[in-house]
């Protein structure tokens, strides 16, 4: 009996291995092969000799591609190379791999897990923090045929220090790096915003200068050990000394490249990649950092070398189509077309990514600076039909502006009554109470509502389908308009039209980089909204200091509920997803944040 | 004549001038500024970004801020430009000093590039494509035209016209995206993206792989989708026109001295009726180059194209004011250069 289950099992397993070579590769090459095999007759200790003919795979398959990844950014060139100075997906995707923060964030779980620093200890206020960095790991530059390390004068090898983080984060903060991003430094690292905010610095002399910058509360006790001081004993303090802005930089090639040092050619990195070549406006090519001594959560790489090239949706995707990019996103055009595609559908997916879209009201003009109207506007937007008949790339409806995925946000699971649902029926009850309160006795009584939003057909879309609900749903009258895209920034600033539409992508992975930041009294947002409420802020300024994660969650629901409901100072529409087409020979991971960590991913060089 | 070309290059400069100062009061009416975006940044991040760029400084001063270093030549030290530097504006002294003139300034959106840079490395692309779609212009639209005077209201005729009325009427954007889908995705024949030649280039704009198929593989589909569209405007021009000549009195004396036809038609009536044809080549190659935006979209091409029209999206100011100068200079260049043709063609005409 045995020796029949024996033979089962190889029988079963030659044609699964048969199979799956065939998976792998269109027309395997099966071989017949001689194999002999022992055969034990059940209780005789007699041995039986047979030759079976099987038919197995040849061999190991041998490389069909070389270990080169091919993907595109958005049309146009990367802005720029420079930690300090990124503020654009591409940029700060480009800067991700070139270098590594102090903490990361993990793509996938959107958990903080140890980058440079190995390790850190807080002090009792929760104020202080000392870094212990990983040890050993060089700077390298390309040199035209290699990837090599940086020495110093004496011929050393430079390796990355304390010092270099130290000088990273404070010329961020320096006024005349004119650093956009700095102001998230700002407000957490002590010492940085009154940097920023000098008066007069640039007239200072060098010493004077230096006295200044030394107000930063980032300080090197040695090579290796770093101690940095934040303004308050917040939670996600660690989430913004990880961000591009606080990573080692290279003092000795700024002094001598000033803004240039990040060109090809000059650029200095220590991350999993380094870079080889940027043909501006064209491509720009990584290559593996082979000195990158590999961390849990930025292993070394495994693909040799990512070339990005830099084209408009449309003609990346056909360069997919022809086989020349290993992913690209799917432009709204080709969705339809995608899902029906045999093919293109399996290699089609559809993940979270962090950024809400929405629509604010001025809450200071008439009609919407009554809160019953803007409820009833935010009610009878059918948010589930827009994202399956407009915009169709799966985003989630949105009840509040909080991405869920963001650590202390709430989710649809957690929540599911937070914030503001789609509900005609509700709408039509608020715009009753709106007319009673206004003494309209006809819903022509009530001012035509100005929609507003940045030139763009997708844009458009989706205001002409919300207008359409309004009118349908409210009956009042909407009129959309738009304006190009710098003058509809300062149309919103400055005289916001009734509503208006704005997205938000993450900074950090924290309900306070959404909520508050965007929101609360001096928030991003303040003056398109018109709309300041204390208690609102109150309960984000104490979710920031919260240490307990349910009871984080908790005070942003309430708090999204008076933003999106109570107030409704805006109308959150959906979610963001990530629309891609990956090739299947690309074993990848998919970012929550928009960055991906391609020193996680592998090319299967077999596949054709 | 050198009186003439002086007196030309004099009004030159002082058009360049008034266009710049048109640019700059233009650029600066508009509203919105290089710094707002999508997440508001705070009151003093704008205010570091503007000193930085000297953007918190009255216009005028501005202005004359911008006329100084592209007008002074100036010796500057370190401050090495990128790898691709030794040329042109930035030259290179010796030791640790260079000569930096027609200096453009930084760009708000690149911000480790300056405007030379972008010309530097993204003009040259855009006249090798500008070039070589005018040669295919020229190639396929004056034969057809010829043909199609020659052979009036015969099939030649009216096919050269219907095929002339095509390429105008088929703009880049429906004409590019077909080309690729075409060639690129279903025959595989061709990339469907991308340039075949990288800086550094001889000459500033002449491709190092010019003889390789490399080059032509990547430069023949955005060529054909520029150079038909204007291959019709010139086949419609020199039709007319040589129809217009053939008709002139001294064809009728060629004709009547004995002249064989082919020398009439070469001699006589080709060489008069191209003069209206040469007239437009030169503003068409610089409509061509100004015009080059949606094929490079279209076809992922690293031009100067692109910057013309985004700079102006992204407010970016000097970028928005060496594009539109370099393109003025071509411009007015190629007006002149027509003028001096145009006496060479037909000496009936002087220089006055």
């Amino acid at each position: 009996m045995l020796s029949k289950k024996w033979s089962v099992l190889v029988a079963v397993l030659v044609i699964v291995s048969t199979l799956l070579a065939a998976c792998g590769t269109p027309e395997p090459a099966v071989v017949e092969v001689e194999v002999t095999r022992e055969v034990e007759v059940e209780g005789e200790t007699r041995i039986e000799t047979e030759i079976v003919i099987v038919t197995a795979t040849p061999e190991p398959a041998v490389a069909t591609r070389p270990n080169i990844m091919y993907l595109t950014f958005g049309p146009g060139d990367v802005p720029t190379l420079d930690p300090s100075l990124s503020t654009d997906t591409s940029s700060v995707q480009v800067v991700d791999e070139l270098t590594i923060g102090l903490t990361k964030l993990n793509e996938v779980t959107l958990e903080l897990e140890p980058g440079m620093a190995e390790n850190w200890s807080a002090s009792d206020d929760g104020l202080t923090y000392v870094f212990n960095l990983v040890q050993g790991v060089p700077w390298v530059r390309w040199n035209g045929s290699e990837v090599e390390e940086v020495l110093d004068d004496e011929g050393n090898v430079r390796y990355v220090t304390a010092q270099d983080f130290e000088y990273g984060l404070k010329r961020t903060c320096n006024p005349e790096t004119a650093s956009d991003y700095a102001y998230v430094l700002g407000f957490a690292l002590a010492g940085c915003n009154e940097l920023l905010e000098a008066e007069g610095f640039v007239d200072l002399d060098d010493e004077a200068k230096q006295a200044v910058i030394d107000g930063v509360a980032a300080k090197a006790l040695d090579d290796y050990t770093l101690e940095v001081t934040f303004t308050t004993p917040a939670i996600y303090n660690l989430n913004i000394v990880g961000m591009w802005t606080g990573r080692a930089q290279p003092w000795w090639l700024i002094a001598d490249r000033g803004d240039r040092w990040t060109e090809p050619g000059f650029n200095q990195s220590y991350g999993p990649y380094a870079l080889k070549e940027w043909i501006h406006d064209s491509t720009l090519t990584l290559i593996k950092n082979p000195f990158w001594p590999g961390l849990d959560s930025a292993p070394v790489a495994q693909i040799d070398e990512i070339v990005f090239s830099m084209l408009d949706a449309s003609p990346a995707f056909a360069e997919y189509e022809a086989g020349n990019l290993d992913s690209v996103g799917v432009p709204l055009a080709d969705l339809d077309r995608v899902k029906a595609d045999p093919v293109l559908s399996e290699e089609l997916t559809i993940a979270p990514h962090g950024c809400t879209y929405y629509y604010g009201f001025n809450t200071s003009k008439a009609p919407v600076d009554n809160v019953h109207m803007r409820r009833a506007l935010s009610h009878a937007i059918d948010r589930q039909d827009l994202v399956d008949n407009v915009t169709k790339g799966g985003q989630e409806p949105a009840q509040w502006f909080c991405r869920p995925g963001m650590a202390a946000c709430p989710t649809m699971e957690s929540h599911p009554d937070a914030g503001i649902k789609s509900d005609p029926d509700a709408a039509k009850a608020e715009l009753q109470a709106y007319m009673d309160e206004m003494g309209y006795a006809s819903i022509d009584e009530i001012p035509e509502i100005i929609l507003m939003h940045n030139t763009s057909e997708g844009h458009q879309r989706i205001a002409e389908a919300i207008s359409e609900m309004w009118k349908e749903t409210l009956g009042i009258q909407v009129s959309v308009t738009n304006q190009e895209w710098k003058v509809y920034l300062k149309t919103i600033q400055e005289d916001s039209p009734h509503v208006w539409r704005l997205g938000w992508c993450l900074d950090y992975p924290d309900a306070n980089n959404w909520t508050r930041e965007v929101f609360a009294i001096g928030g991003h947002e303040e003056s398109a909204t018109q709309w300041r409420n204390e208690e609102f802020t109150a309960i984000c300024e104490e979710a920031a200091l919260e240490e307990d994660l349910a009871t984080r969650q908790n005070m942003y629901a309430e708090a999204e509920t008076i933003l999106c409901y109570e107030d409704a100072a805006i109308a959150p529409i959906y979610w963001y997803t990530m629309v891609n087409v990956t090739k299947p020979y690309v074993n990848r991971t998919y970012s929550q944040h928009g960055h991906e960590a391609y020193e996680k991913w592998s090319l299967d060089l077999t596949m054709d | 004549m050198g009186r003439y070309v002086i007196r030309r290059v004099l009004w030159m400069l002082l058009v360049l001038f008034v266009i710049s100062l048109i640019t700059f009061v233009m650029e600066h009416s508009v509203p919105g500024g290089p710094f707002d975006q999508e997440k508001k940044l705070p009151a003093e991040i704008i205010a570091n970004l503007e000193k930085k760029y000297h953007l918190d400084e009255p216009y005028w001063k501005q202005y004359m801020r911008f006329l100084y270093d592209v007008l002074v030549p100036q010796i500057t030290q370190g401050e090495s430009v990128s790898m691709l530097d030794e040329a042109m504006i930035n030259i290179k002294l010796g030791g640790d000093y260079y000569l930096r003139w027609v200096n453009f300034g930084p760009s708000f959106t690149s911000r480790s590039r300056t405007v030379n840079d972008i010309i530097r490395e993204q003009l040259p692309v855009s006249i090798q494509l500008g070039i070589i779609s005018m040669a295919i212009a020229i190639t396929i639209g004056l034969p057809m035209g010829i043909v199609a005077a020659l052979k009036q209201n015969t099939i030649w005729d009216y096919l050269g016209m219907s095929v002339a009325i095509f390429g105008v009427s088929v703009p880049v954007v429906a004409m590019g995206p077909v080309l690729v889908w075409i060639f690129g995705v279903t025959l595989k024949w061709l990339p469907p993206t991308g340039w075949g030649a990288k800086p550094p280039y001889l000459l500033f704009f002449i491709p190092r792989n010019l003889f390789s198929w490399d080059f032509w593989k990547y430069a023949m589909m955005p060529a054909f989708a520029v150079g038909t569209g204007y291959s019709a405007i010139i086949a419609r021009l020199s039709r007319a026109s040589l129809l217009q000549v053939v008709h002139e009195d001294y064809i009728r004396t060629a004709r009547a001295k004995g002249l064989a036809e082919r020398v009439v038609t070469v001699r006589h009536a080709l060489r008069n009726a191209l003069i209206p044809v040469v007239t437009i080549l030169g503003p068409m190659f610089a409509a061509v180059l100004t015009g080059l935006f949606v094929v490079e979209q279209v076809f992922g091409i690293p031009g100067l194209g692109k910057y013309f029209i985004t700079s102006i999206g992204n407010r970016d100011y000097p970028v928005i004011m060496g594009t539109i100068l370099l393109y003025a200079i071509f411009l007015v260049i190629a007006n002149v250069v027509v003028d001096v043709t145009y006496a060479w063609l037909d000496p009936r005409i002087r220089y006055e």
